[in-house]
């Protein structure tokens, strides 16, 4: 009984290195960590991200315009700027880094404050803050300007995998149907949420269904916008009106899967 | 003869007041049960009871806390009072006003948007503001047949009837004080031995493969650091389970806490409505094997050398 299963472990084991090629000593791994901005200068240059290091306490902060890559090392208290030279691209986004540096090069000391580390590095005061916290999008916006401006939504609605069967339901759909989505940039819930949405919206491409993104601000209940007298007490709220007339409201919850609960709407509505 | 054993007389009464004598029992004693077991469910866990009223937004933490043993203490009271048919007109009016009371609150906390559990059954037994207001007026509707079938001179009213009350609050009272420190959260909660991580919703929160020690971490708490010292040590030992760590903490303040710890273990946050049923006190820990609990452990994690295979290579 033992030994058979002590052989298929086995196998793996030799099988490993083939299946993985895991990087060499002194070089780190680094997957991007979409739930952190950066912020350089009060802005979020393009590009600039975020990455989680395989070796305990290291993140690499990539800023295009800078110089140099700089590995943040938390054990060390100490940001470590790291030659271009010795930063490869790897598949997914991710990115090895070099990280055996020679002593003597340039390290710079940082700040924590709450959920916030800020720096200097090259003269600019770099701040690596939860994506939460980035000022909010307020106000009408569209499915492309999101994925240009906030790179976590971006990188959801690129990993979400819809429901076929809910996908064939709504992209063939021939009734008018309106939705009105009413988001937060803060909000957590809206952040697992939305992505999957806009994906299963973006892929239907069914011209008859007919997207209103507002994004809204903290506090939006005592702001006037587009959201005052539809009677918006949360976010995020989809409201699905087919044929002008409200039907349902959709929101996030546990488990949630948009694409399935709106072609079940759109299915009982036919 | 005491007053709490004395029959109710029920002599010259037509047909139509037996019956309304019979509904307002029926009344009495359905509401003492509920508010009996409403003020237990609530009372094995007084802090989260205090994390409710907060949650309402109309006192703050230090007013909710001391609020919530008492309400509790008075809600059981009334339940033990209406099971022993004790000034009953009396006591369905308060009991209309508490219930009164409540369905303000809850009405006033789903016009303001909030959908969270309402609390009214403790946390291990959850309904939503909604269905709260639906329940209440169910009760409210009891308290006023208990009201209407009651006779006016219903029930005991004399002093071993007050002294039974007053046994009932201070027990009430004391329950729902030393109810923390009383070995209860394997009876009151569902994290026990045997369940799979399905039974306990977090199903794909906690991979199902292998071995894994999951700890319920508080990340605000200023002994979390300690913990997660303890936990670093842990996932040092060589062959010992994986590390995972749950949190009902916010993002914002699990980045905090990873900034300032340097966890060597991976965080999740996961929505406190869905943790809250598996803790009482935080921090909690278990170990899952191939997707159920195999042991529960509170306050501190077990040693890592314990849970080290012995036939691990």
């Amino acid at each position: 009984m033992r030994s058979a299963a002590v052989i298929p472990v086995a196998a793996l084991l030799l099988a490993a290195p083939l299946l993985a090629t895991p990087a060499r000593a002194g070089e780190i791994v680094c997957r991007p960590d979409y739930d952190y901005s950066v912020e350089v200068d009060g802005y979020y240059p393009h590009g600039a991200c975020f990455y989680k290091g395989d070796v305990h306490g290291k993140w690499f902060i990539d800023i295009p315009e800078n110089k140099s890559g700089l590995m943040l090392d938390l054990t060390a208290k100490k940001i470590f700027a790291v030659p271009r030279d010795r930063v490869s691209t790897v598949a997914n986004g991710s990115l090895t880094v070099k990280d055996d540096l020679p002593p003597g090069g340039t390290a710079y000391a940082f700040a924590i404050e709450g959920p916030t580390i800020q720096f200097q590095a090259d003269g600019k005061q770099v701040r690596i803050l939860p994506c939460l916290q980035r000022p909010p999008i307020d106000g009408p916006t569209t499915i492309a300007a999101l994925e240009d401006d906030r790179p976590e939504y971006r990188e959801g609605i690129r990993a979400y995998k819809p429901d076929p069967a809910s996908m064939d339901i709504l992209s063939k759909y021939g009734k008018p149907v309106e939705i009105e989505a009413f988001f937060a940039t803060w909000c957590p819930h809206c952040k697992v949420y939305m992505p999957k949405l806009l994906r299963a919206i973006k892929d239907a491409n069914n011209s008859k269904i007919k997207l209103n993104l507002v994004g809204c601000p903290k506090g939006f209940g005592s702001q006037a916008g587009p959201w005052q007298g539809k009677n918006v007490t949360s976010v995020p709220t989809i409201i699905v009106r087919v044929d002008g007339r409200e039907i349902t409201r959709m929101g996030a919850h546990e488990g949630a899967v948009p694409e399935e609960e709106l072609a079940g709407i759109l299915k009982a509505v036919h | 003869m005491s007053d709490l054993a004395r029959p109710i007389e029920q002599a010259g009464l037509t047909d139509e007041g037996r019956s309304r004598l019979l509904i307002g029992h029926l009344a009495r004693l359905v509401l003492g049960l509920v508010f009996l077991l409403a003020g237990v469910a609530k009372a094995v866990d007084p802090a989260e009871f205090a994390h409710e009223i907060e949650g309402y937004g109309l006192v703050g933490p230090g007013l909710s806390a001391i609020a919530a043993p008492l309400l509790i203490a008075v809600e059981m009271t009334l339940g033990v009072a209406l099971l022993l048919a004790f000034a009953v007109p009396a006591m369905a009016i308060l009991s209309s006003a508490m219930i009164l009371g409540f369905l303000g609150l809850k009405t006033y906390s789903l016009a303001a948007g909030r959908t969270d559990p309402c609390g009214c059954f403790g946390a291990y037994l959850q309904t939503s503001p909604g269905w709260g207001i639906v329940i209440d007026l169910g009760f409210l509707l009891a308290a006023l047949l208990a009201f209407w079938g009651s006779r006016r001179r219903q029930g005991g009213s004399g002093r071993p009837a007050l002294l039974a009350l007053a046994g009932a609050g201070l027990a009430s009272l004391g329950l729902a004080l030393a109810s923390p420190y009383l070995p209860l959260d394997s009876l009151v909660t569902r994290l026990t031995p045997g369940r799979t991580l399905r039974d306990l919703g977090i199903e794909g929160k906690v991979p199902g493969d292998g071995a894994r020690l999951v700890a319920l971490l508080d990340l605000t708490d200023p002994k979390s650091g300690e913990t997660a010292a303890l936990l670093d040590a842990f996932t040092s030992t060589p062959g010992a389970p994986t590390v995972l760590a749950l949190t009902p903490s916010s993002e914002e303040e699990k980045s905090a806490f990873t900034w300032s710890a340097n966890p060597t273990f991976e965080i999740q946050h996961v929505d406190r409505p869905i943790l809250k049923p598996l803790y009482r006190r935080l921090p909690r820990f278990f170990l899952v094997i191939s997707g159920k609990v195999a042991a529960v452990y509170d306050g501190a994690p077990p040693a890592a050398s314990d849970l080290i295979s012995s036939e691990a290579p």
